[in-house]
């Protein structure tokens, strides 16, 4: 059992929960936990996460959408937090000779923090492009440009760029002289758009998906998502990060 | 600690239930797979089987809905790399069967009889996620007396039979399945239910309709329990809905003789040794073996 250590309000509707259990999680960019608080049988399963941050500290990022978010987004510092994990498989960190492009929708900015701060560890520096439908939707931005070039774009032109996150993408990817790879993490229709638009130039592209979970750990087999080659693929143990490839038909 | 169920000796009566727990192997970085009483492991058919199209899960009131749809292995996978890891695990296995006909049922028992280190079979003739087999043969007792004899006539093992909450008369497809040659009996497998998405008009889950779990029926379980057990004199496993030891001791006290968590698994992977753990401090404190709690309802 874990404890909470700090809950912070980026936005409103969001909560960025730091806590700390007996051990260390270690976990990469891209691996997820599963996280409950102590409120009985309703609602019954865990919530997935991806890490925000690991290793001295623990973090998540909650985007408050029912009662379990809810609650969790409502606990305060030393409330207990069962934690399982890290689990699943994280990105792969790019090759010194490309040049990182993540691509984040709205509260799929989780995974993609932790990687643009791995990136900054490890002598590189990202380029986030960062979309929302507004200005209140973009939790972790200003944090983020500490440490990686940051493109907002919001559909209602309140925050950045008006428009979608796929016209800088695009934009970007048409400048061939430096090799880039890309990684994404969003709403299904943006990874859609985000794998159609590497494809279509031949550029490595990862992405990390969401689904409903009960298990976390490959056991239920209740986040079933169909890929390319028509058979299935589990969210928590073959994910949550897969070659876009892997996923979508070209 | 120890419970007996026919010839079934378990080390005590605190199971996992079938599809909640994976093959147990998956387990033993959190815990000791070996403590529980045993694993019923997911549902094994003859052939791998993909499973059903997402989603296929979602939560409801104190509960969920999954169509998983009996995603499994097979047999071969099974027995190769699985069963080998269970053994040197140490943990006691039941092995979940699943077929599409009574043949099938059959072909899997006699299989599974020639294997090492399984101490039971469980034959599900209760999934509602399938489209062949599963749930028909377990509404009503003429199909449930067939596979159950099947089963029976080609394996030496214990058998338990896992029944459905929704036959038409459970009490009747009891007395059918023991008849048939059942050792022990599990209830309940879980019941259909359906949830939708209001804002999209769309079911919640790709198959439309599922199976409920969790604490939302344990009431229904517990009823049922209660009823074979006075109407059929054999052993009874009771599920659903189990997150604490206040259930199991309702469940047993309702005529169950050992007891299968399920979908608590998800809230927490090691709720069954955290409840074994609070039930042994219950029976030592006072002074009862499980044997002595098992249908003591009062109910005059």
């Amino acid at each position: 059992m874990a404890r909470v250590t700090q809950v912070r309000y980026p936005e409103q509707g969001y909560a960025l929960i730091w806590f700390r259990g007996d051990r260390q999680l270690a976990g990469n960019p891209g691996q997820f936990v599963m996280v409950r608080g102590d409120w009985g049988n309703d609602p019954i399963l865990g919530r997935a996460f991806s890490l925000v941050e690991s290793g001295e500290e623990e973090a998540i990022l909650v985007r408050v959408v029912g009662v379990g978010t809810r609650r969790l987004a409502e606990l305060k510092p030393d409330d207990p937090l069962w934690v399982l994990g890290p689990s699943g498989h994280g990105f792969a960190l790019p090759a010194s000779d490309q040049n990182p492009v993540l691509v984040a929708g709205g509260v799929g900015i989780a995974p993609l923090y932790f990687l643009a701060k791995k990136i900054r560890e490890t002598g590189g520096r990202a380029t986030v492009l960062y979309g929302a439908r507004n200005n209140r939707e973009t939790p972790l931005a200003e944090e983020i440009e500490e440490f990686a070039d940051l493109v907002v774009t919001t559909e209602d032109g309140s925050a950045g760029r008006r428009g979608l996150v796929t016209e800088p993408l695009a934009e970007i990817l048409d400048d061939t002289s430096v090799a880039r790879i890309v990684y994404s993490c969003g709403p299904e229709a943006m990874l859609e758009a985000v794998a159609r638009a590497c494809v279509d130039r031949q550029v490595e592209c990862q992405i990390a998906l969401e689904s409903p979970m009960a298990c976390g750990k490959g056991t239920c087999k209740g986040c079933a998502v169909l890929a390319a080659d028509g058979r299935y693929r589990y969210v928590c143990s073959d994910g949550p990060v897969f070659e876009s490839r892997e996923i979508y038909k070209s | 600690m120890a419970v007996r169920l026919g010839p079934l000796e378990l080390k005590n009566p605190i199971m996992v239930a079938s599809g909640t727990f994976g093959y147990g192997v998956e387990y033993a970085d959190v815990m000791d797979i070996s403590a529980i009483g045993a694993i019923s492991v997911k549902g094994i058919s003859l052939e791998p089987r993909a499973g059903n199209p997402p989603p296929r899960i979602c939560e409801t009131p104190a509960g969920m809905i999954n169509a998983i749809g009996l995603a499994n292995i097979g047999y071969d996978a099974f027995v190769q790399t699985t069963l080998p890891r269970l053994r040197e695990l140490g943990a006691t296995v039941v092995v979940n069967l699943y077929g599409t006909s009574a043949d099938e049922f059959a072909e899997l028992a006699e299989r599974f009889d020639s294997q090492e280190g399984i101490a039971a079979l469980e034959v599900n003739i209760s999934c509602p996620n399938v489209k062949a087999g599963g749930i028909h043969f377990g509404v009503r007792p003429e199909p449930a007396a067939a596979v159950t004899r099947a089963v029976r006539e080609r394996t030496g093992l214990p058998v338990i039979v896992k029944l459905s909450p929704e036959a038409v008369n459970i009490a009747e497809v009891a007395k059918a399945a023991r008849e048939a040659g059942a050792d022990a009996l599990s209830l309940i497998n879980t019941i259909r239910g359906m949830s939708i998405d209001v804002e999209t008009r769309r079911p919640r889950l790709g198959s439309v309709m599922g199976g409920m779990s969790g604490p939302a029926i344990r009431p229904l379980a517990v009823r049922l329990v209660y009823e074979v057990h006075k109407a059929v004199d054999v052993p009874l496993i009771g599920i659903g809905g189990i997150s604490c030891l206040r259930d199991v001791l309702e469940f047993m006290m309702a005529g169950a003789t050992a007891v299968q968590i399920g979908t608590a698994n998800y809230t927490n992977p090691r709720t069954s040794l955290e409840i074994l753990s609070d039930f042994e401090k219950y029976c030592l404190e006072r002074g009862v073996t499980p044997a002595e709690l098992v249908g003591t309802v009062k109910t005059n």
